[in-house]
């Protein structure tokens, strides 16, 4: 019984001319090259002009001093230039801390309705929810999807067409796809946490709700954190980029430094957007090393 | 109170296939019963049967003469909150301090609220109970510790205190001692025993170690294939059915594998 199971499996072994692994690696290198052909990519699409090449030069040129005030020095009506730029990360954090906020509400009890694991130890312990949990299952998951199928500078317009200048309406932009987002990954987290003490705690009695918050939402804590981490800082630079749209974030003087070709002063909102990022770097390590040791 | 246990040809199956069974067997108030076999005979099934997390496919499981089988879902969980079931991972949350894993074992007798109050913002009496809890199993000064600093072994006695802190009325364990050292593993089962006779436990542990089931327990209940192949005081198990009990060549004889 036992020999006949080894020659099946010398079967399925027997080396083929191309097996569905490597006719998907063929496909994969198929749809880059074709990708690249249809769009007419060659490589001297990235040489600049003549003009290009100076205002590039000037451009990185000025990377090695950024402004640390206006072009014609203070001006006795408007804020000291640092302050401006202070003023403009402020907004920055706040947009982005607002978002993410929204966006963990969001994204923490549709994370838990979307994972197998939480119907499944609702069904287990005789939850209420379970009779309706394949239907509210697939809801839970085409909401996460449709929330984060739309990019937040898009939602951003659309609610800039809707409401206007709204600062709501631009953290409720960040919130939704940052929320679908988490929602998604967050749910995949606790489907990959372990079990053992999740069925521990439902052996001693726990409803399904504290056995899942208490057994498996701190297993799967560590990887919840950094990844929430991440997330923050992909908003900062979302709302960093909404300034594009009018709000006062970097981003807003960003783009009026640009388009008055004040490139020192360019550079100085990059690099205060890069210290940012890397600040919130450092707290993310230094947290994340007390939560995993 | 002190459970007793009793089976009526109960069994279970998966799939259509028979796991276990029919098994009939009867655990007086305050023993301590060994079940013992190889790895697959069925260990874990009865005593998940014990505390109804698994309903037999037939036959029936009583619990102090209640059937767990027409228990309402809520009257289970009630009942299960009064059992310690000690497992082979000790199950614990790793990021919790030890007291607080402890304390984790009135999750099944408060509520959400109430429960997250007394993890997160332990109230004194709580937090003195499971210090004694503690320090009865040997680690008292582990109290604050984070739990996943301590050792394996250490980790199982914060599990036996967490089901110590549920006032049981039974302890099930499921090969507590199977990730520990031989010498640890002894002392954890001596502990599990003497703490069965002070508190008046009814006691079934799952062992693979024979050695250790018939030096420490006074009864030893064999697993076979799903079936019960001896139940006997240690005094009276003739020595040919305990090689019998692990007779791979007989295994291989049957329809398992």
């Amino acid at each position: 019984m036992t020999c006949r199971g080894c020659e099946e499996v010398r079967l399925v072994r027997r080396p083929r001319p191309l097996g569905p692994r490597g006719a998907t690696v063929l496909l994969l290198l198929a749809a880059g090259l074709g990708s690249t052909l249809a769009l007419g990519l060659t490589p001297s699409g990235l040489l600049p002009g003549e003009g290009g090449l100076r205002v590039a030069g000037r451009f990185l040129l000025a990377a090695l001093h950024p402004a640390l005030d206006y072009p014609d020095g203070p001006h006795p009506d408007w804020i000291p230039f640092g302050l401006k730029v202070a003023q403009a990360l402020w907004r920055t954090v706040a947009f982005a801390v607002a978002g993410m906020s929204l966006a963990l509400l969001i994204g923490l009890p549709l994370g838990l309705l979307a994972s197998q694991v939480w119907w499944r130890e609702e069904c287990l312990g005789g939850g209420i929810l379970c009779a309706i949990g394949r239907p509210l299952l697939v809801t839970v998951r085409i909401l996460i999807a449709l929330m984060r199928s739309v990019h937040e500078l898009l939602w951003a317009v659309l609610f800039l067409a809707a409401f206007g200048l709204n600062t709501f309406a631009a953290v409720v932009a960040i919130a939704i796809p940052y929320g679908g987002t988490l929602a998604k990954v967050f749910s995949e987290m606790l489907d990959e946490a372990p079990r053992d003490t999740v069925g521990a705690l439902r052996d001693l009695g726990a409803a399904p709700l504290s056995a899942v918050l208490f057994g498996l939402l701190p297993r799967a804590l560590p990887d919840l954190w950094a990844y929430t981490f991440y997330r923050f800082e992909c908003s900062l630079r979302s709302s960093a980029v909404l300034g594009f749209f009018g709000y006062p974030t970097l981003g807003y003087h960003l783009e009026l430094a640009f388009r008055d070709a004040h490139f020192r002063e360019v550079w100085t909102y990059v690099y205060a957007l890069i210290a940012l990022v890397l600040l919130l770097e450092a707290w993310s390590a230094a947290l994340r090393r007390r939560v995993v040791a | 109170m002190t459970a007793s246990f009793s089976f009526h040809a109960a069994t279970v199956r998966y799939d259509g296939r028979a796991a276990l069974g029919p098994i009939d067997l009867s655990i007086a108030p305050g023993e301590q019963v060994a079940i013992i076999g190889p790895s697959g005979a069925g260990k874990t099934s009865l005593l998940r049967l014990m505390n109804g997390s698994l309903r037999p496919s037939s036959g029936e499981v009583r619990l102090g003469g209640r059937d767990l089988a027409r228990l309402h879902r809520r009257e289970l969980r009630s009942l299960r909150s009064r059992i310690g079931f000690v497992h082979q991972s000790h199950a614990l949350v790793p990021i919790l301090r030890a007291g607080q894993n402890v304390i984790g074992g009135i999750l099944g007798q408060r509520g959400l609220c109430a429960a997250a109050r007394a993890l997160l913002w332990p109230r004194r009496e709580d937090l003195e109970e499971a210090h004694a809890l503690l320090e009865r199993v040997g680690i008292g000064e582990k109290l604050f510790q984070r739990t996943d600093t301590l050792s394996g072994g250490q980790q199982q006695r914060v599990a036996i205190a967490r089901a110590l802190f549920q006032r049981p009325m039974a302890l099930l364990a499921d090969e507590p001692v199977a990730s520990v050292d031989p010498a640890r593993g002894r002392a954890l089962l001596e502990l599990m025993i003497s703490l069965a006779r002070e508190r008046e436990l009814t006691l079934v542990t799952s062992l693979h170690d024979i050695d250790l089931a018939c030096s420490l327990f006074p009864r030893l209940v064999g697993l076979r294939q799903g079936r019960i192949a001896f139940d006997a005081p240690r005094s009276e198990i003739p020595p040919e059915s305990l090689r019998e009990l692990y007779d791979l060549q007989g295994l291989r004889g049957g329809e398992v594998g």
